[in-house]
């Protein structure tokens, strides 16, 4: 209720001449403060600028869910990560995500929901190879950036990579060449000079084989190729194929088939008279105790330690803190849910790229899509080190074919079934010569 | 190469006999109800899930082997009394419908049993010695469980009451229920039965592959070529058709690349069908 004091009061105060002089003091404080008000620390306030989009697309069904799991989920923490600490350029990060039900036409129909009516700026996820093909057009077509969250295809960062996506593609992460780079030799000279590779007959299985075939023979070594189905249940008629003077027994297959071919190898004996190794792919989001002891002995190619305590201890500090964040325990567990098994080697893909796109974004001015190819090149030329948001150690990206690099661990299964890392190989020694120079793209 | 050769036909006729399992349940239900059931993979995939985790409670694979059919069993109770009898002799709206029912099935194991494979320890460890190789006895157990189901199978369509229930209903439906044959009923169990054979099968096979929520898929597919080449609703062709398909993959995986040895098992099932659309011992 007015009172007739205050009624008063305002009266004076409106009647009040301001003179010229009151005038610029008052000016010239409110704009002092206005100035350093900017300079103070304010909360990050959305609904200012618009959001900037990113679809994500993943293995929720069907196949590769173990997968697909896990990177939606680091995915989803890193975003809400960056958006408690201010977004990017002061906007906030929205996600639309979407399930590629393995599916690359289902998928291709998906991005291009993504692209035309969620209007996404960039797109990540998927380590379905099929999957990013199918989108490869679009990307190219709708100038979107697309960041892989797995595909092991060494070919869409090689030779081919401008005419496949117009260099709109972008991978963190290993592939089938880098991986044969790094870890060939460990192998050739630990293992055996005579490889018999048993795969999963698609273009993953074949790209191993030939990745790492080729350096074999190439160093004095005999290889042979045995190509199964993905989804094969019975390896034995396989296995009675493995020549009786192999040495080493690559082997990759996802999934149950994976799980399939390491503990059937035991069934026939086969491991009594040669090495096992595989990349870590073959038992991603598979505890080792759901392999059980026939995984004993196993050498897998690791891109990132599942155990806490394999990793080395300079990146500790970092791990413990994107583990808590992802909800995962030292022994690569998902807290609270001891059954599930982290996609360790993978899944980090999903939690450093929103940090590589907020450097891109601040390094490049990036505003919206017009310059997203200035946006790629900012990303694909970053060198980042170690720390929380890159807690797999320093990770080379190579701006001629926007490839990623970073350090490769060869581990050994132990009786009690734990990953034990044997031998770090530096990102330098995975580094190849690049196939492809996609700087000139203006 | 004889070894070789040794080893294929051995392993051939075991992976046979399980696939030959897998693949009665769903020809009991197609000879019986004329259903396609597209969730008999499911029903399968549904009895290894179940093992997996009373064997987690247990720690005893044999109960597993008991509880689970059981289950699964009522399971087939409710879709029989649920989905299938308000849709029976529509059969493109139970293709349809049981199609969509293995998706669910799928979909729900997944929410809650997660879409990493799990593992079933295999009861029996032992190997033996097999030429160069050795082969583990589980198989050969496994195999011979088949067998006898098959035997109790076929004792119980001969020589039970029931059993002739579920022949003259097969025979002519109208006849028997003018004889007085409870045919819904004949019916209801035949599908509960049915399921309860996919989930037994699930537990025997769990131990050499691995309990996923889309183990069914592959599975169903080889048990409709299976019960195809067998011929629909011929119990004992799905055995002799099952062990053919093994064989012709195992042993032309010797002398092929595997993959092309499928290929022939597939060539096999074409050149069948083009001769003896009905199958090979169909009627």
């Amino acid at each position: 209720m007015e009172t007739k004091k205050t009624k008063k009061k305002v009266e004076g105060i409106l009647k009040k001449e301001i003179s010229r002089r009151d005038f610029i003091k008052t000016t010239a404080l409110g704009a002092a403060g206005l100035s350093l008000s900017s300079w103070a620390p304010v909360p990050f306030t959305y609904g200012a600028q618009p959001p900037i989009k990113i679809g994500m697309l993943n293995e929720y069904t069907v196949f590769a869910t173990e997968y697909g799991y896990w990177l939606g989920k680091v995915g989803r923490t890193a975003i809400a990560k960056i958006n408690a600490e201010g977004g990017i350029a002061g906007r906030k990060l929205e996600l639309h995500e979407y399930d590629t039900k393995a599916n690359p036409a289902w998928s291709a129909s998906m991005c291009r929901k993504m692209i035309l009516e969620d209007k996404v700026d960039l797109i990540m996820g998927s380590i379905h190879s099929g999957v990013h093909l199918a989108c490869f057009p679009l990307i190219k077509q709708y100038k979107i950036p697309l960041f892989s969250g797995g595909s092991m295809t060494y070919e869409f960062t090689g030779k081919d990579s401008l005419s496949l996506h117009g260099g709109y593609y972008i991978r963190n992460h290993s592939h089938a060449r880098s991986q044969a780079v790094a870890a060939w030799k460990f192998g050739f000279n630990n293992l055996g000079k005579k490889w018999t590779f048993l795969n999963a007959d698609y273009a993953w299985g074949h790209s191993l084989a030939r990745e790492f075939g080729s350096r074999v023979r190439a160093a004095g070594g005999k290889t042979q190729d045995i190509f199964a189905p993905p989804a094969t249940q019975d390896f034995i008629p396989f296995l009675q194929k493995v020549d009786p003077d192999t040495e080493v027994l690559f082997t990759a297959f996802l999934g149950s088939a994976g799980l399939g071919v390491l503990r059937q190898t035991v069934e026939v004996g086969l491991h009594k008279r040669l090495q096992r190794f595989t990349v870590i792919c073959t038992t991603e989001g598979i505890g080792q105790e759901v392999v059980g002891k026939e995984s004993i002995g196993a050498y897998y190619i690791e891109y990132h330690p599942r155990h806490l305590d394999q990793l080395p201890k300079e990146l500790h500090p970092y791990e413990i803190a994107y583990r808590k964040a992802c909800g995962v325990d030292k022994e690569g567990k998902e807290v609270g849910n001891p059954k599930v098994t982290i996609a360790g080697s993978h899944m980090y893909s999903m939690w450093i790229y929103p940090y590589m796109i907020k450097l891109g974004i601040e390094q490049s001015g990036w505003k919206d899509s017009k310059k997203n190819m200035d946006l790629i090149k900012a990303i694909c030329s970053l060198k980042l080190k170690a720390g929380p948001w890159c807690p797999v150690g320093d990770l080379v990206m190579r701006e001629e074919d926007h490839q990623g690099f970073n350090d490769f661990y060869i581990s050994r299964v132990e009786p009690d079934l734990k990953l034990k890392i044997l031998e770090i190989i530096p990102k330098e020694k995975a580094m190849y010569e690049p196939e492809t120079d996609l700087r000139k793209i203006v | 190469m004889v070894s070789n050769l040794a080893v294929a036909i051995l392993n051939g006729i075991v992976w046979g006999l399980i696939m030959a399992l897998i693949a009665l349940g769903l020809n009991m239900i197609f000879g019986l109800l004329h259903i396609i059931n597209m969730a008999h993979g499911a029903l399968y995939m549904l009895g290894a899930v179940v093992a997996w985790y009373v064997i987690e409670l247990t720690g005893n694979f044999w109960i597993g082997l008991m509880v689970a059919p059981l289950c699964v069993g009522f399971i087939g109770l409710i879709i029989e009394r649920g989905l299938i009898r308000t849709i029976e002799d529509k059969p493109i709206i139970t293709i349809i419908c049981t199609f969509g029912l293995m998706l669910a099935v799928q979909q729900l194991v997944l929410m809650i049993f997660g879409g990493s494979p799990r593992r079933i320890s295999p009861p029996i460890a032992y190997r033996f010695p097999l030429f160069e190789l050795q082969y583990p006895a589980m198989r050969i157990m496994i195999a011979l469980i088949s067998i006898a189901m098959m035997i109790g199978l076929w004792i119980f369509l001969r020589k039970t009451k029931y059993g002739l229930w579920m022949r003259a209903v097969v025979q002519d439906r109208e006849m028997a229920v003018a004889l007085g044959i409870p045919v819904t009923k004949v019916y209801m169990w035949t599908f509960v039965l049915g399921s309860a054979l996919a989930a037994f099968s699930g537990v025997l096979a769990a131990p050499i592959v691995s309990v996923e929520f889309m183990m069914g898929r592959e599975v169903l597919i080889m048990a409709f070529i299976i019960v195809i080449v067998g011929g629909m609703g011929n119990l004992e062709g799905s055995v002799i058709a099952a062990i053919m398909i093994s064989l012709i993959q195992g042993v032309g995986a010797l002398f092929v690349p595997p993959s092309i040895a499928t290929v022939f098992a597939l060539a096999f099932m074409i050149i069948v069908l083009l001769f003896r659309p009905q199958g090979l011992f169909g009627e």
